[in-house]
């Protein structure tokens, strides 16, 4: 053993050997410009035989007016014969003269223009002229609200900590960036706010962050995938929104946002499975409505959920349970089917699943067709072909209706997917089975953090405060805490105003 | 020697209301009825009290010995009676639960053949059970807290179905109140005390409660829920059956679940078991847990290896148990013990523990 773990240790000490030298060679300039010319959108070249600059860039991420208007004129004048001259002369900011050729290297691939003086080899200056597609702003359509706010992030992080940043004019909002991906070096971005925010989320946030070895990251889902606690958990851990307004939100309630380059969606955290059953149009309505929805949502999880898989287990095994006057239209529905229940189950929901792969992944307006065509004409051909029953299509729609109610998506997929357990085990088992199946999800979601913090937190462990805006909304004026989930240093929101009970007669 | 666990293992004090409770509402609760009736006739009812009352006077002498050792029974054993006579006693603690997490699971199953799956073989559900037992276990004592907290609140609704039987009840079947002979009620108490048996693994997760001396009043807010549940199913029991019939009805609770009629639920008693899963889950849950937590303590072994053959040793003794006979000789058994240790064994403790204290600080 000993002998192993020697020559293991040997090894290491080779490898990271080889990996010193690799970093210690110094990449010479030339040679970076080399590499970069087989690259046939480099552009480099001298401006005149008889200036001495060098002018480098990749004409694809650079804004050619800049270069034009900006900088061209005044090497043109032929006035500065050095760098240091010339960054003087030329009207733009943050213009930078960078030794570290790794640096300017990296530079010259986020769309900045180098310009090189003949004969000083180690020194560049570096203008950024960043020029990135992005699209307008635009209505959010994954969590689209009637009212409201209908700005949605889009793929550039600039433009989505503006979109935070313009709603929370304080100092206090920090935003901590980070580099991910060996390949794609995504921008990375942590917003929270300072003082309202538990340092330790934020610590546990940047390291995870810190430790991500992947290639690419190309989506702030990735994100939510590397950094989760429990790999193997159906259920996401950080909710991801589409909504500036909703981060806004959720970073005065003292949770944190991580913002990535080129997804138009934000995750915040540390979240309870109960949030993600919250809209944020609930805080647009008044709490009595909010709350009755938030209500309806959660029953239609579990009627999503265990619909399906209670029919069958009922019409396997216990069939004694079904009262006598509802025993005639079940009969009447099923008695030409030559499937069990679990069959004719299980082939309606994966109808039901193909219609929603389909629409989701074609063009909206030919979606909007296959889920008419699908949904009418499947369904009633399938049962007048006598193949499955009236009962269980109208079950298995409503489920799947009740499915799409959740409003964060990716917590949607995992109603669905979680559906198809219970569907087996009531097979197997009946209505033990179902039991069975949802303690071993209970126990899931029970061992399960969020950033460290427990998932079902409001309901275990109880916390009254929290359920004020948890599984209802309370008025405004009673959220005056924030939640404990968040361990904020600041509990309180505000300081409520003595809510007197007028005294006054009726017609003083 | 016997370290306290950390910081954030541990959980509020009010959740030992539900852990005690949990462990007291088990399957005891789906036939005591019958049980107690045999020995008392209808007076049982004040039985149900003065067990009850025994089991506070219980749960004040352990609260005096766990404040004084402030640990689980194991440390207070090894520091009363040294390492190896205490390491014996935990010992036969950790069987003990062991026993009670097995009593649990068989006596479940049972039910679940009678009156569910006739034509399941037991080892099946005895495996499924185990493995969910598993599943919590080794969430460690947070998630277990968690299961019995959210199992009484799944089970609770089943005390709304008691409803329907007492629309055909008579209450004169409660007349006299007092017809039973003071030693027929002692028998009953007796035998009721099995049912509030469990609340002794309270020496095992006591270090596991953040404050625990203030959690003294949780405690004895669980032992009267458990009583108040004890004394309306009984009362709807009594009200329901007449005397003879309650003799030879096993699980009275459940067949009361059969006069439930709901408008679109008929055989509630379905529903009912597989609710009640909720309520065993728990009991089964802490049983190993604390059987596996003072393996750890006791040996060096870990104690995810001493969950892992506890639960082995539950499933081929949970399968070789076959008929009624045996699981009968196996609760008697360990309810015995159960009775022993509680009355005789823990008052003795508090009294050895105090002598010991006494002369040590000398």
């Amino acid at each position: 053993m000993g002998f192993f773990k020697s020559k293991l240790k040997r090894f290491n000490r080779d490898n990271s050997k080889t990996k010193n030298e690799n970093s210690e060679h110094e990449l010479q300039i030339d040679e970076l410009l080399h590499r970069c010319k087989e690259s046939n959108d480099f552009v480099s070249y001298r401006y005149s035989n008889s200036s001495p600059f060098y002018i480098h860039y990749y004409q694809t991420i650079v804004d050619i007016n800049i270069l034009h208007q900006y900088i061209l004129p005044y090497i043109k004048d032929n006035s500065s014969k050095t760098l240091f001259d010339l960054q003087q002369a030329i009207p733009i900011d943050n213009t930078e003269i960078i030794t570290n050729v790794h640096e300017i290297r990296d530079k010259l691939l986020t769309g900045c223009i180098v310009i090189e003086v003949k004969g000083s080899l180690q020194e560049a200056l570096v203008i950024s002229a960043v020029s990135l597609e992005k699209r307008p702003v635009s209505l959010p359509e994954v969590e689209y609200s009637v009212v409201g706010p209908k700005e949605a992030f889009v793929e550039s992080i600039d433009a989505n900590i503006n979109l935070v940043r313009k709603r929370l004019p304080i100092p206090d909002l920090i935003v901590e960036e980070v580099k991910v991906g060996s390949l794609t070096k995504t921008r990375v971005a942590v917003l929270y706010i300072e003082g309202v925010t538990d340092k330790e989320n934020v610590n546990t946030i940047l390291q995870r962050l810190n430790e991500i070895e992947f290639d690419q990251i190309v989506d702030s889902s990735f994100i939510n995938q590397i950094i989760s606690d429990n790999h193997n958990s159906p259920f996401p851990h950080l909710i991801d929104t589409e909504r500036p307004d909703r981060v806004a939100s959720v970073l005065s309630e003292g949770k944190i946002t991580i913002i990535v380059d080129g997804s138009p969606h934000a995750l915040t955290g540390p979240t309870t499975l109960v949030e993600f059953f919250s809209a944020f149009e609930d805080y647009f309505l008044s709490w009595h409505i909010a709350s009755i929805f938030r209500l309806v949502r959660l029953f239609a999880v579990f009627f999503s959920v265990l619909s399906t898989s209670l029919y069958v287990a009922v019409l396997t095994y216990h069939y004694e349970m079904i009262p006598e006057k509802l025993l005639n239209p079940l009969i009447a529905s099923r008695s030409g089917i030559p499937f069990p229940p679990i069959l004719e189950a299980i082939i309606l929901e994966l109808t039901i699943e193909l219609l929603r792969e389909a629409g989701a992944r074609l063009p909206t307006k030919i979606g909007q067709t296959i889920g008419i065509v699908g949904g009418i004409v499947i369904g009633t051909a399938a049962v007048q072909a006598g193949l499955t029953s009236n009962v269980l299509l109208i079950i298995v729609a409503l489920a799947a209706l009740a499915s799409f109610t959740t409003p964060v998506y990716q917590m949607g997929n995992t109603i669905r997917l979680i559906r198809f357990p219970f569907l087996i085990t009531a097979q197997l088992w009946g209505l033990l089975g179902v039991t069975f199946c949802f303690s071993y999800i209970l126990s899931h979601l029970l061992k399960m953090t969020s950033l460290g913090r427990p998932y079902l937190a409001p309901m275990y462990p109880l916390r009254l405060n929290d359920l004020r805006d948890s599984m209802f909304r309370l008025p405004f004026f009673m959220q005056t805490k924030r939640p404990l989930q968040v361990r904020s240093p600041v509990r309180t929101r505000f300081q409520p105003k003595k809510h007197e009970k007028s005294k006054r007669d009726i017609e003083d | 020697m016997f370290p306290l666990p950390k910081e954030d293992k541990k959980v509020s004090p009010y959740f030992v209301f539900y852990l005690i409770h949990a462990m007291q509402i088990g399957v005891g609760i789906l036939g005591f009825e019958k049980i107690i009736v045999q020995s008392a006739g209808y007076s049982a009812w004040i039985a149900i009290l003065t067990s009850g009352a025994s089991i506070i006077g219980l749960i004040w002498v352990s609260y005096r010995i766990l404040n004084k050792g402030n640990n689980d029974i194991v440390a207070i054993h090894a520091e009363i009676m040294g390492k190896w006579i205490g390491g014996f006693f935990s010992f036969i603690f950790l069987l003990y639960f062991f026993a009670f997490a097995l009593v649990v699971l068989r006596s479940y199953v049972e039910v679940l053949q009678v009156w569910v799956f006739p034509e399941v073989s037991e080892w099946i559900f005895v495996l499924i059970i185990i493995f969910l037992s598993y599943s919590y276990v080794t969430g460690g004592f947070r998630v277990i807290t968690g299961v019995s907290y959210l199992g009484i609140i799944y089970g609770l609704p089943l005390l709304l179905v008691n409803f329907y039987p007492l629309q055909y009840a008579d209450y004169g079947n409660l007349l006299p109140i007092l017809s039973a002979s003071p030693a027929d009620l002692f028998k009953a108490s007796k035998e009721m005390t099995l049912n509030f048996l469990g609340f002794e693994t309270l020496f095992m997760f006591y270090p596991f409660i953040k404050d625990g001396p203030k959690s003294e009043k949780w405690a004895y807010f669980g032992v009267l829920f458990s009583i108040f549940i004890y004394l309306f199913t009984a009362f709807v029991t009594f009200v329901y059956f007449n005397q003879e019939q309650l003799k030879s009805t096993i699980w009275a609770t459940l067949t009361l679940w059969k006069i439930v009629d709901l408008i679109i639920v008929e055989r509630f008693e379905y529903i009912g078991i597989s609710v009640w899963f909720f309520s065993i889950l728990p009991n089964i849950c802490i049983g190993l847990w604390c059987a596996s937590r003072g393996m750890n303590r006791l040996f060096p072994i870990s104690q995810r290896n001493a969950l892992k053959v506890f639960c082995l040793l539950l499933f081929i003794i949970s399968v070789l148990l076959t008929d009624r006979q045996q699981i009968g000789v196996l609760q008697n058994t360990v309810s015995q013990v159960g009775l022993y240790t509680i009355y005789f064994y823990l008052p003795c403790l508090l009294v050895f523990q105090y002598i010991i204290m006494k002369v040590k600080k000398r």
